[in-house]
């Protein structure tokens, strides 16, 4: 059903009226055709009255209610897992990023892990090898360390301290006061200073 | 607990921001911005006082206890909004069933069983809190908002009281925009139908 004026409003015109922002023509449609005015202002009158309904709040103490059952979190223990989990599946690309790098980790342990059960003769001539090597080059250091300790200037002072044992016990004790009296000075120096130190408020 | 000044200022996102990272005084500051609206959608949607409120608190400790699975890119109140009228509407839907068997037990075999197990609406006396609520939701308006569908309540409350737009109320409703539109103005026509009578 159509008007001189131009067809009749549309939910979606009224909609539009109703915020103040009709186009003029169809502006002009309303302000000449009854029927689409009284429309018009029957479904104004309904918004205003759902508009001023009046508020309505929760008894007192509501607040206190709900805090009661919310579950503070940690930030400490949740903020770096979160943020990683949140990271990780952000967008599809960090999503895809994540799950090749899985795949390759797991491909190449499966692959690690084939091979060894596959070549288990090379694995244990290789371990030997490695044993031998070892053995022979700890031993060559171990001479080394004693050769080079024998011609010190006053390795032969310290075989004749050795060799008496009243010389030794005294040593030795002189070697434990001077250990703990520099045990005492760094616990000094690492504790903690007892007068309170003012904070910048947060 | 004195409000932290500053609060005000700050929007959704950058008090959830905060409440994320455990202040309290944040978790606070959301539940007294969204308090009053979430209760006057659910109190308007079930018509009881106390449900409403048992709702709204349901609402709150789901919503802030799952803050960390909030994602900021939505609107904090759309978030909040969907979750209340969710519990609203399953609310209704089990009341919906509950109706159902109002005559009995259908497992009852006999007369006698039947009228035992049938609910005695009968008998329920309205208590004072129940004329405040009455006088509370008493206008012709709130009348007729309560004989919409749920559905259509959901979306012109939302719209026409709450103040949301066209295309939050499609995203707190899981509903295509047409459609909101559509549910929006056919409440509008059963309300004027309703308030007809009062023009006469």
């Amino acid at each position: 059903m159509t008007h001189p004026s131009g067809p009749h409003l549309s939910p979606d015109d009224i909609e539009v009226w109703l915020s103040g922002a009709l186009a003029p023509e169809r502006e002009r449609h309303l302000e000449s055709c009854r029927e689409c005015l009284e429309r018009a202002h029957v479904e104004r009158e309904i918004v205003e009255q759902l508009s001023a309904l009046p508020a309505m709040g929760p008894a007192l103490g509501f607040s206190e209610r709900v805090m009661q059952s919310v579950i503070l979190p940690d930030p400490f223990a949740i903020r770096s897992l979160e943020a990683k989990r949140r990271r990780l599946f952000a967008s599809p690309k960090s999503l895809a990023f994540a799950a090749g790098l899985t795949l390759l980790l797991l491909c190449s342990m499966t692959a690690s892990i084939v091979w060894s059960l596959g070549h288990q003769d090379t694995l244990s001539a290789l371990g030997s090898w490695l044993a031998s090597e070892t053995g022979q080059a700890a031993w060559l250091a171990l001479r080394g360390i004693a050769t080079n300790f024998i011609e010190q200037p006053w390795y032969a002072g310290a075989r004749a301290l050795a060799a008496s044992p009243g010389r030794l016990a005294l040593a030795s004790a002189l070697a434990s006061l001077t250990y703990l009296a520099g045990v005492v000075a760094l616990r000094r120096l690492l504790a903690l200073p007892t007068q309170q130190v003012a904070h910048a408020s947060v | 607990m004195a409000e932290v000044p500053g609060w005000v200022q700050l929007t959704d996102q950058e008090v959830v921001l905060r409440a994320r990272a455990g202040q309290e005084a944040a978790y606070r500051e959301l539940i007294r911005r969204y308090e009053r609206p979430i209760f006057a959608l659910l109190f308007r949607m079930v018509r009881d006082r106390e449900l409403a409120e048992d709702l709204a608190q349901e609402t709150f400790v789901k919503a802030l206890n799952a803050i960390q699975s909030y994602r900021p890119e939505f609107k904090f109140s759309s978030w909040i909004f969907k979750i209340a009228n969710n519990a609203a509407i399953d609310h209704l839907r089990r009341r919906e069933l509950d109706t159902l068997s109002l005559d009995g037990s259908p497992h009852a075999e006999t007369p006698e069983a039947m009228h035992a197990t049938a609910l005695q609406i009968g008998a329920r006396q309205e208590s004072p809190l129940d004329e405040v609520e009455a006088r509370e939701l008493g206008g012709e308006i709130e009348a007729a908002i309560g004989q919409l569908r749920p559905e259509y309540r959901s979306c012109i409350l939302l719209r026409h009281v709450e103040g949301r737009a066209y295309e939050e109320i499609a995203e707190i409703l899981d509903l295509p925009l047409g459609t909101v539109k559509t549910y929006i103005h056919r409440a509008r026509n059963e309300l004027r139908h309703a308030l007809a009578h009062l023009k006469e």
